[in-house]
C-alpha cells in the first residue's frame, strides 16, 4: 500500500474515526485503526463492536493495500507534522510515513484480524440538514441515564414520520423530547421508523456530523442504523459513515406522562431565570434542593433555597401568571439543563414557559413561541 | 446429535484454532437455533459477530459441523436476541431522599405490575389479615383455591399493594403464567376503544389467554352496561379454565350500584375480604418498616406522634414520614418530636381533615350513586328515603348536630323526622350487618376524601 495526502486532511479523519477506538481490553485488534486504500480512495475505520465508522477521502494511489494500525500512537504522532503532503507506505505489517524532514516507521497489526463493519441494505432512506440533526439531538443527548435494570432508557428514542422527527430521552426523573418538522413531508415514506440509540453512538455524531455543511442521511435495519454523509466533492459516494447498533426493547410510551392540563402558567425570560437558579443552586445543599413558590396575585416567583452550612438565599422574578398559586421544588441541576438545552434564539430576551400541575406532578418547561423542544422534570417531594 | 450437543462440539474444536480473546469475542452468547435437512440456523448476538463468522470462521464451522454430521449442507447466521434480558433484576437504584420519578417507567409493560409492592414490603395486622392470607393462598396456588377473590375496603389502605403484590409473587413462583392487572377504568376505555375501532375480536382473545387477570377499582363498572357485558364474558371465560381472577373494590359487591345482578352474585361466589382502618401497633409499625427502607431511624415519640394523629390512612403516614425524612437530609439532624409536631401541624389540620355536613352528604350521594338534590327533596321514594336516613345518622353521629339542624340541612324537614331516621337506622345496624358495612364504608369515605 502507497499513497499521497495532505496532512490536514489526514489527520481530520484520523481525528473523525478515533475516539470511539482504543479502549478495549479483551481484544487489543480494537485498540487499531484500519488504514486502507482501493482505488483513488484512503478509508480509514475505527469499531468498539458496537459502533463502526468509515472515513474516506481522494487520495493519490501508487499501490492499493491495507493495514492495522494502533490508534494511539499514530492519532497523537500526527499533530507534529508540518502542514505538507504525507506519503504513507506499508512495508510488510509496519508503516512508513514520510512528511518533509520526517520519517517515521510504526508497528502494525495484520489487518484480516480487524472486524468487518457490517453492512445495511440501503433500502429506504431519509435526510436531513446535518448541523440543524445535531444541533436538535444534542439539546436531548445529555438526559439519557443508565440503568442495567432499564437499558431502553439509557438511549436516545428516534421516531420518524412523514412531517416530523420526534427524538426523546430520559432518566426516570426528567425527559427531554425534541422535534424537527419536516418541510416538506416525505409524501413517499413507507412507514414510521423508531429505534432507541446508544447514547454513546448519539454523541459521536454530534461529534462527527455537526460541524458538516450537508445533509445527513438515514438507513434502517431492525438491529442496526446507518448514518452517512457524502463527499462535498463527490456525492455519490459518502465520506464517513457510523454504523450503530440498537438498543432492544421498547421506549416506554412516555406521551402518557406529559401532563395535559396545567394549574399555574407562568412566563419569565429566560436569562434571568437561569441566572437566578444558578444563584440559588449555589445554597441547594445535599439534595439540590431549590424552592419555586408561584404568586399569581403579586405575579411573582420566589426562589429560595437554604444550606444549614453556607447559609440562605432568596430571590424573586416578576413574569405573566396564569392560574392558581404554587410551591414546588425541583432539583436546581435538573431545571438548569432543561433550560440550557433550549436552542439559543435570535431574541436577546427569549422567554420560558413554566407549567406546573401540583407539587408532585411533573412541571413541564418549553421555549415561548416554540413547539419543538419540551422538559419534563419531576418535582423533589417537601 | 442434539443442536446444543454440535454447537458445543463446534466450540470445544474452534477453541483450538484462535485466541481466546477472539473466542470470548466472537463466540459468547452464540447457539443453534434450529438443524434439519442439511440446513443449520446459527444465532449470534450482533451483527459484527455476523460477520465475523460468516466471513472469517465459515469454512472451519461448516468443516466442523460436516464432519460431526454428513447431512449439513448449509451454514447461515441470524442475529438472535441478546441474553441480557436474562439478568434483569428488580433492582431499582436508590435516588436521593424526595426526588420524585416518572413512576409509570417502573411499570412492567406486559403486566402492568409494578415491582416495588411485594408481600415482604405488606405489613399484616388484625385489620388485614384475613385479606392478605386469602391473597398469600391464591399466590401459592392461583385459580385453585379462592376464585374469584374479591377485596374491598376504603382509599389508602393497601388494597392495590396486595393486590400487585399477588401479581409479582405469581410471576416470581411461575414465570411462565401470564398475568395482567388492569384497573376498571382501563378496561373501560379499552373495550370502548375497541368498540370504536371494532377489534373487539381480539380484545377479548388477549383478555382470554391470561391465567391472573387482576382488575383493581371495580366499582368504576358501575352503570357502564356494555363494559359489564364484556366483563361478565371474559370472567366466565377464565374462570372454566381455572384461571385466576382477583378483583378490589373501595365496598362490597353488594354495595356496588348499577352492577348486573349476575356479576354481583359471581364476584361474591369466590372469597371476600376486607381490609379495615390499621390499629395503633400497625401503624406504628408501617411507619417503622417505611423509616427502615429509607435508612432512617426516628425516635419512638415522633413515630407515636405520628402514628396517633394520622389513623385512617396508610398513604398519608408515608407522606408525614416523608416530611421528616426530607427535613433530615437538609439539614443533616433528627426531628424531635416538637420539631416533629410543628414540620406536620398542617398536615393534620388542613382543612379538609375536618368533617362538614356537606361532605357527608357528598359522600353519602356519591357512595348510593343518587344527586345531592334528590337527598334533601320530599321525596319518599324507597331508594331515596334510605340514603337520607343515612345521612341524618350520620350528621348525629359523626358531627353531634342538633335534630332541627339536621332536619333543616336536608331540605327543611321536621326535627322529629330527624329523631326518627337516626333510631331506626340504629335499630336497623343491629339486625342488618350490610347497613353497618355500608355505614363503616361512607364514614372511610368521608374521612380519607
Amino acid at each position: 500500500m502507497k499513497f499521497i495526502i495532505l496532512k490536514n486532511k489526514l489527520k481530520d479523519g484520523i481525528n473523525t474515526i478515533e475516539r470511539i477506538s482504543g479502549k478495549s481490553l479483551t481484544l487489543p485488534i480494537l485498540n487499531n485503526i484500519l488504514i486502507s486504500v482501493e482505488k483513488n480512495f484512503l478509508n480509514l475505520t475505527s469499531t468498539d463492536l458496537e459502533v463502526g465508522i468509515n472515513w474516506w477521502a481522494l487520495v493519490k494511489t501508487e499501490e492499493e493495500g491495507k493495514i492495522a494500525i494502533p490508534n494511539k500512537i499514530l492519532s497523537s504522532f500526527i499533530n507534529y507534522l508540518p502542514e505538507k503532503p504525507v506519503t504513507v507506505e506499508t512495508d510488510n505489517l509496519s508503516l512508513k510515513i514520510e512528511c518533509e524532514n520526517y520519517q517515521t516507521i510504526i508497528k502494525g497489526t495484520n489487518p484480516d484480524d480487524f472486524p468487518i463493519i457490517p453492512q445495511i441494505n440501503k433500502n429506504e432512506s431519509i435526510f436531513l440538514k446535518s448541523a440543524l440533526f445535531c444541533q436538535s439531538l444534542s439539546q436531548v443527548v445529555d438526559i439519557a441515564g443508565y440503568f442495567s435494570t432499564k437499558p431502553e432508557i439509557s438511549g436516545i428514542y428516534f421516531l420518524f414520520q412523514k412531517d416530523m422527527l420526534t427524538m426523546a430521552a430520559t432518566d426516570s426523573f426528567r425527559l427531554g423530547e425534541k422535534k424537527i418538522f419536516l418541510k416538506p413531508p416525505i409524501e413517499n415514506l413507507s412507514k414510521n421508523y423508531s429505534f432507541i440509540l446508544p447514547q454513546k453512538a448519539a454523541r459521536e455524531i454530534i461529534n462527527i456530523f455537526g460541524e458538516k455543511e450537508g445533509d445527513i442521511t438515514f438507513y434502517f435495519s431492525p438491529n442496526q442504523v446507518l448514518f452517512e454523509a457524502s463527499l462535498p466533492e463527490q456525492p455519490s459516494h459518502p465520506e464517513v459513515q457510523l454504523i450503530s447498533r440498537l438498543i432492544e426493547g421498547e421506549y416506554p410510551s412516555y406521551q402518557e406522562i406529559i401532563p395535559k392540563k396545567y394549574e399555574t402558567k407562568v412566563i419569565l425570560p429566560k436569562n434571568d431565570l437561569i441566572n437566578q437558579i444558578k444563584a440559588a443552586s449555589l445554597f441547594g445543599g445535599k439534595i439540590n434542593e431549590v424552592k419555586i413558590k408561584i404568586d399569581p396575585k403579586k405575579n411573582q416567583v420566589d426562589f429560595s433555597s437554604q444550606n444549614p452550612e453556607l447559609g440562605e438565599h432568596q430571590s424573586f422574578l416578576t413574569g405573566k401568571i396564569e392560574g392558581a398559586a404554587c410551591e414546588i421544588s425541583f432539583n436546581h441541576k435538573f431545571l438548569l439543563d432543561g433550560l440550557l438545552n433550549i436552542s439559543p434564539s435570535q431574541e436577546k430576551n427569549s422567554e420560558v414557559i413554566l407549567e406546573l400541575v401540583n407539587s408532585e406532578k411533573p412541571g413541564v418547561i418549553k421555549p415561548q413561541g416554540d413547539d419543538s423542544y419540551l422538559y419534563l422534570i419531576m418535582p423533589i417531594k417537601t | 446429535m442434539e443442536k446444543e450437543e454440535l454447537w458445543q462440539a463446534v466450540l470445544a474444536q474452534i477453541q483450538l484454532n484462535i485466541s481466546s480473546a477472539n473466542f470470548a469475542t466472537w463466540f459468547k452468547n452464540t447457539s443453534i437455533l434450529f438443524c434439519k435437512e442439511g440446513q443449520v440456523l446459527v444465532s449470534v448476538p450482533n451483527s459484527f459477530a455476523k460477520e465475523w463468522l460468516e466471513n472469517k470462521y465459515g469454512k472451519t464451522i461448516f468443516k466442523i459441523l460436516y464432519n460431526l454430521d454428513k447431512e449439513i449442507k448449509e451454514v447461515k447466521y441470524a442475529i438472535g436476541k441478546s441474553e441480557q434480558k436474562a439478568q434483569k433484576a428488580s433492582y431499582c437504584p436508590p435516588s436521593e431522599a424526595g426526588q420524585l420519578e416518572f413512576e409509570e417507567f417502573q411499570v412492567n409493560k406486559e403486566t402492568n405490575l409494578n415491582p416495588k409492592y411485594t408481600f415482604e414490603k405488606f405489613i399484616v395486622g388484625p385489620f388485614n389479615e384475613l385479606a392478605h392470607a386469602a391473597s398469600w393462598a391464591v399466590s401459592k396456588k392461583p385459580g385453585l383455591v379462592y376464585n374469584p377473590l374479591f377485596i374491598y375496603g376504603g382509599v389508602g389502605l393497601g388494597k392495590t399493594h396486595l393486590l400487585q403484590s399477588i401479581g409479582n409473587a405469581v410471576l416470581k413462583d411461575f414465570p411462565q403464567k401470564k398475568v395482567k392487572y388492569i384497573s376498571a377504568e382501563k378496561f373501560i376505555a379499552g373495550v370502548v376503544s375497541s368498540i370504536k375501532n371494532q377489534s373487539m375480536e381480539s380484545f377479548k382473545i388477549k383478555y382470554r389467554e391470561i391465567d391472573l387477570l387482576i382488575l383493581d377499582d371495580v366499582q368504576f363498572l358501575a352503570g357502564k352496561e356494555k363494559t359489564q357485558e364484556e366483563f361478565f364474558h371474559t370472567f366466565n371465560a377464565l374462570y372454566e379454565k381455572n384461571k385466576q381472577i382477583v378483583l378490589s373494590s373501595d365496598r362490597p359487591p353488594k354495595a356496588i350500584p348499577a352492577l348486573a345482578e349476575r356479576l354481583r352474585s359471581r364476584f361474591e361466589g369466590g372469597m371476600t375480604g376486607d381490609i379495615g382502618y390499621p390499629d395503633y401497633e400497625t401503624r406504628v409499625a408501617i411507619l417503622k418498616a417505611k423509616s427502615q427502607e429509607k435508612e432512617i431511624s426516628f425516635s419512638e415519640d415522633v413515630l407515636d406522634y405520628i402514628a396517633n394523629n394520622i389513623q385512617k390512612n396508610i398513604r398519608e403516614l408515608e407522606g408525614a414520614l416523608n416530611r421528616l425524612v426530607a427535613y433530615q437530609k437538609i439539614n443533616n439532624q433528627k426531628p424531635d418530636i416538637d420539631l416533629a409536631k410543628a414540620l406536620l401541624k398542617n398536615l393534620f389540620l388542613s382543612p379538609n381533615k375536618t368533617i362538614n355536613p356537606k361532605k357527608i352528604i357528598q359522600a353519602v350521594v356519591e357512595f348510593y350513586d343518587l344527586k345531592e338534590k334528590d337527598i334533601i327533596s320530599s321525596s319518599r321514594k324507597k331508594e331515596i328515603v334510605k340514603p337520607r336516613q343515612v345521612a341524618m345518622y350520620l350528621l348525629r353521629e359523626e358531627m353531634k348536630s342538633s335534630y332541627p339542624f339536621i332536619g333543616r340541612r336536608l331540605g327543611g324537614k321536621d326535627h322529629t323526622t330527624a329523631i326518627h331516621a337516626c333510631e331506626k337506622i340504629t335499630r336497623e345496624m343491629e339486625k342488618n350487618e350490610t347497613l353497618g358495612d355500608e355505614i363503616s364504608l361512607i364514614k372511610q369515605r368521608i374521612y380519607s376524601a
